[in-house]
């Protein structure tokens, strides 16, 4: 709407460029007013996102590329050189790469039959699963740790049902890596459930019975013909998962071991215990650009998909 | 190329009967239509043939064998459908060689084979586009392509061309035929185009809720539509209800003669606007003193709307035909069928008086 607004209220400031002299005052202050408008109505958000955003981000990254000798700011990479070469720093990296991989496996594992069958589905039972599917996007994050706790802790609900039917030994993954991989898919069903059903509808009956009418089987209709056409939600749904993922703090704070940690928390302690705020803001700046990198991947897709259906149209 | 039998085939969804128990054999190289309005079942019947519906009852047999528990993937059938259904990420080339490549057919065997089914559909050198940078006509054609080269036994048409332009539409549906003959395929259009079914087809069959209800060559259901909805679908039709008295067809303002059969009780009398005459104004033995409503000129023909005591008929005159809006005339009536209690109708054709204005 903006795009069209601001398009239209431009090309009647270059018609009216080019017609100055024979068109009206009224008119002209009128046209100029709807573009003065426009640029208004997007001011707002756009000062907020330059002042609370770009500014300070653009701050932190200078401070973490300058060093002060003698009261001279001068370049230096040493923030950089100190936290790779600090094993407990690289290995929270690593191990914050590794459980978001994990997790993000675990998403399409669990999210990809879950949405197949919605869109492939109909009936009382498809709704049923569709409401437990975005249940937890009602759940806010701190109430299902402290569920989930309760539920796989020692002595937890899973363990006293083990139990009672004889299966001793459980080991819980409370304060483990699965823990969090577990709080986080939780967390992240809905989205990603709700972004490839949106993906999998795109992809007509007719184009599936059209690839079943030369031979191909389920499985060829879905490597061949469903996952490629849904490559851009996916996509879509593993940048944003990534980036939820590779940030968060709660879910690993609550539910995950002491160390290794996740970068958030990691972050969190190294400013609000350690009281280190220059290697915390080293810390933001390396999660920010991993994290800006999947971001472009996730722009560069909704790009390329809108110019899609632009030709498309 | 085979021979296609379906036997009491009958679908129901639910308490809805879609096809109500069709038998219908179709020749080897033969092209049958199957027209009728929406609704009527046609694709539903053209579905359970392709394999993507099962029949609640019956059997479909090609060739002389039974199909019917056969999944569309196992089915010797191709199928065009309705709407553009090119995979999108594919290129042309991969579209057409998909179904090839699913039977592990050698590389160049399939070259060859997509080469010629371009060929046929006259878009070679298309092979590398994108289905997004072809016209709705060329997506067509590449999916006629991506059918014929599997060498279906029977081919599948569902309404292929209802999607493009009328031009585009007549000069597809040519091609279309040319092929068709060019192969000897035996192949099943589904269409509500009565003229892209006369056109096309060998035979037609004409569907109404679930059932055929004539089956016939084009020239034959034109000419003699066996049951009223027939006369009514097919071309344009005047339908007037009338009383048989005497061996007399009571119309208002004409009496027509019943012909043999034709008991005394209601009527109906089914006159193609083409089977009308205009005569000068005055009183002539089974005509019509009328009025004409309105003239419109379609090109070769002018059609005319003439008000009559049996109320509005349809005429069609050659665009020579010197009738103006407004005018009296008297309308003949050349030729008429009556139908009587759903039997078949039964065919009048009168000698047209020397001073006809009309021919």
């Amino acid at each position: 709407m903006f795009r069209r607004l601001f398009s239209n209220s431009l090309s009647q400031v270059k018609t009216r460029r080019m017609t100055t002299t024979q068109a009206p005052t009224a008119s002209f202050s009128r046209k100029w007013r709807g573009a003065a408008l426009a640029y208004l109505l997007v001011a707002p958000p756009l000062l907020l996102m330059v002042l609370l955003i770009f500014i300070p981000a653009l701050q932190s990254i200078a401070r973490t590329l300058t060093i002060s000798v003698d009261g001279v700011p001068g370049f230096s990479l040493s923030r950089y050189t100190a936290f790779f070469s600090d094993p407990i720093s690289v290995n929270n990296l690593i191990f914050t790469f590794q459980v978001t991989l994990l997790t993000l496996a675990a998403i399409f594992v669990v999210c990809f039959p879950l949405a197949l069958y919605l869109r492939f589905s109909s009936g009382r039972i498809a709704s049923i699963v569709q409401i437990l599917a975005l249940f937890p996007l009602f759940v806010p994050g701190i109430i299902l740790c402290y569920a989930l706790i309760r539920f796989l802790g020692t002595r937890g609900t899973l363990d006293t049902v083990l139990s009672l039917i004889g299966i001793t030994g459980y080991r819980t993954p409370y304060l483990k890596p699965d823990a969090i991989i577990i709080g986080l898919v939780w967390e992240a069903i809905p989205f990603t459930v709700l972004v490839l059903t949106a993906g999998l509808r795109q992809v007509s009956d007719s184009l599936i019975e059209s690839a079943r009418d030369v031979g191909a089987d389920d499985w060829t209709i879905f490597r061949r013909i469903i996952l490629p056409l849904i490559a851009r939600p996916a996509l879509i749904a593993f940048s944003l998962n990534f980036l939820g993922i590779f940030g968060s703090y709660t879910i690993p704070y609550l539910l995950g071991p002491a160390a290794p940690q996740m970068m958030g928390v990691f972050m969190q302690q190294t400013f609000g215990q350690y009281r280190r705020p220059d290697e915390a803001e080293t810390q933001a700046v390396i999660t920010f650009i991993i994290c800006a990198f999947i971001g472009f991947l996730y722009v560069r897709t909704v790009a390329r998909q809108r110019i899609t259906h632009e030709k498309d149209e | 190329m085979a021979t296609l039998d379906l036997i009491g085939l009958t679908k129901r969804f639910g308490s809805v009967t879609a096809v109500d128990t069709v038998d219908l054999t179709v020749a080897d190289g033969e092209f049958m239509c199957i027209l009728g309005p929406s609704g009527c079942g046609k694709s539903t019947l053209l579905r359970m043939i392709a394999g993507f519906e099962m029949p609640t009852e019956g059997d479909i047999r090609i060739g002389g064998e039974s199909v019917t528990p056969l999944g569309a993937n196992k089915r010797p059938t191709a199928m065009v459908f309705q709407k553009y259904t090119l995979w999108p990420h594919m290129r042309v080339f991969d579209n057409i060689a998909f179904g090839l490549q699913l039977r592990r057919l050698p590389r160049a065997e399939i070259a060859r084979k997509v080469e010629e089914a371009l060929a046929l559909v006259s878009l070679s050198g298309y092979e590398g586009r994108f289905p997004s940078q072809l016209s709705g006509g060329q997506q067509q054609r590449v999916a006629l392509a991506r059918a014929l080269v599997l060498e279906p036994k029977i081919l599948l048409l569902d309404e292929p061309f209802s999607s493009l332009d009328a031009i585009l539409r007549v000069r597809l549906r040519e091609e279309l035929r040319r092929i068709q003959r060019r192969l000897k395929i035996t192949a099943i259009f589904v269409t509500h185009d009565q003229e892209e079914a006369l056109t096309l087809a060998d035979r037609i069959a004409v569907m109404n809720s679930g059932r055929v209800e004539q089956l016939a060559a084009p020239t034959q259901i034109y000419d003699n539509p066996a049951t009223l909805f027939v006369a009514d679908f097919i071309g344009a039709m005047n339908l007037l209800t009338a009383q048989v008295r005497g061996g007399q067809i009571a119309l208002d303002g004409v009496a027509l003669d019943a012909p043999d059969g034709v008991r005394d009780g209601a009527v109906t009398v089914a006159i193609r606007p083409e089977d009308l005459a205009l005569l000068p104004d005055g009183d002539h033995a089974g005509a019509w003193r009328a009025s004409v409503e309105q003239i419109s000129d379609l090109g070769h023909y002018r059609r005319a709307i003439l008000e009559t005591p049996s109320g509005m008929i349809k005429i069609y005159l050659p665009k020579t035909a010197a009738a103006e809006e407004g005018s009296a005339v008297s309308a003949f009536v050349r030729r008429y069928l009556v139908y009587q209690d759903g039997a078949p109708p039964r065919e009048v054709t009168r000698p047209l008086p020397a001073q006809a204005l009309t021919v």
